[in-house]
């Protein structure tokens, strides 16, 4: 498995630590940096890897907006942690992956990390499964999840609407998904289509 | 010991604690058909034993009876039981997980609203009608009303309409093996896997009783209606 780096941006001790410790206890390959100001935590940020940050909301008041909005655009890379040791609404809570909040126990602490460590340490190719259907397939698997008809689909398309059962048959038992419902569930998860596409 | 026939004793209205009694002294204390019961279970036990003929000679008042239990289980028991444990699965995910968890979830009730009319159009629809042919059939008195009733309803048109409640299971089953998006809490989602692997397998002997059993009973006794009908 592949080491994941982890960054504790945080001002106390004390938190440091024991997340640091809880970490440590979770048995995956980790690299954990502790970090207190500013300057540090953008210097590490510059090396390109996946890596989770935990952050407090403390800390993030001291950050230049601009710096938690670059690793934020780029999910899949960085997963965001707030810990959310001031009373929030200055804080907007979007954007963070997870948010541990002072009255977590440790098991809610463990989980919400392992959750993310998992994330992390997934290979890259998550969306392997959609490969193996071809890309018209996936055209035609789209039009299906949108909700259309084998004949609206065949217009579309310019092919016939027995070509159209064809792909419809063949994408059913490459997936093993037999519904149009389930099919839309596939496309949404696949993001292939948009939730908000579907009539 | 197969733990699984539990759920079938429960659907007869057993309840635990029998003690050392005997099967038949059971089936006396709740008024169970001692011949029925034993047949059912050992159809559920052995995957192999299914006996058409002699769950044929059983009334249908007895066979929709266990018909309607398990519809009662499945819409009451085990529907809410999945239902709860997918919410949980959406409780403990990263937030991320959760758009994709919450469509799910909408799948499965949409699931579950299709089971329902299945369930329902059964209850109200058919069931009474089989109980009007098995009272004419066993009176002997085909009357014009009963005749008219088979014209407009039959057996053929339940099988018809017998439609395929299980390919959204199927469907839901491969989601969660195959496409469900990381991380989740795996043991959750092996217990909802299990679950619904032994739904989809209660379903299935379900049908077949309806299919084998009492499809055809209610048909014979149609073609007798029909035939013994005299203007």
């Amino acid at each position: 498995m592949e080491t994941i780096y982890v960054i504790i941006a945080e001002m106390s001790q004390l938190v440091r630590m024991g997340l640091t410790g809880a970490l440590n206890q979770m048995g995956y390959p980790l690299n954990i940096r502790e970090i207190t100001d500013v300057e540090k935590l953008k210097i590490a940020l510059q090396k390109d890897h996946k890596r989770l940050l935990i952050v407090s909301a403390t800390f993030l008041k001291t950050c230049p907006p601009e710096l938690i909005r670059s690793v934020v655009s780029k999910p899949k890379q960085t997963c965001l942690v707030l810990i959310n040791d001031i009373n929030t609404g200055t804080i907007p809570l979007r954007g963070f992956d997870e948010i541990i909040e002072p009255p977590d126990i440790a098991k809610t602490i463990f989980r919400k990390l392992e959750k993310l460590i998992q994330v992390l340490s997934m290979p890259k190719n998550v969306s392997k499964s959609v490969e193996e259907i071809s890309a018209r397939e996936k055209e035609v698997l789209k039009l299906v999840a949108l909700g259309m008809t084998n004949k609206e689909i065949a217009e579309l398309l310019f092919i016939s609407s027995h070509t159209v059962i064809t792909h419809r048959k063949n994408i059913t038992s490459k997936l093993g998904i037999k519904t149009i419902a389930g099919l839309t569930v596939y496309a949404i998860i696949n993001k292939l289509i948009k939730p908000e596409e579907i009539k | 010991m197969n733990y699984h026939l539990l759920q079938i004793i429960s659907r007869f209205g057993i309840s635990l604690g029998f003690g050392d009694k005997s099967v038949k002294q059971v089936c006396r204390d709740y008024s169970i058909d001692v011949d029925f019961f034993l047949e059912i279970v050992n159809s559920y036990h052995n995957k192999n034993y299914f006996p058409k003929k002699q769950l044929q000679g059983f009334s249908l008042k007895l066979i929709i009876e266990y018909l309607r239990k398990s519809h009662d289980y499945y819409l009451n028991t085990k529907i809410p039981q999945i239902a709860q444990l997918l919410k949980q699965l959406s409780d403990f995910s990263a937030t991320f997980t959760l758009e994709s968890l919450h469509l799910i979830d909408k799948f499965f009730k949409e699931y579950k609203n299709e089971l329902s009319v299945h369930i329902q159009r059964e209850e109200d629809k058919v069931y009474p009608y089989v109980f009007s042919i098995e009272e004419a059939f066993l009176t002997k008195n085909p009357t014009q009303e009963i005749v008219t009733c088979i014209r407009n309803y039959s057996m053929e048109n339940y099988e018809n309409e017998h439609d395929n409640v299980e390919d959204k299971l199927f469907d839901l089953k491969n989601i969660i093996i195959k496409y469900l998006p990381l991380p989740v809490d795996s043991h959750l989602s092996h217990a909802i896997l299990f679950e619904l692997f032994r739904l989809e397998t209660d379903l299935r002997d379900h049908a077949r009783i309806e299919d084998k059993v009492l499809v055809p009973k209610v048909k014979y006794m149609e073609k007798w209606i029909l035939e013994h009908f005299t203007t």
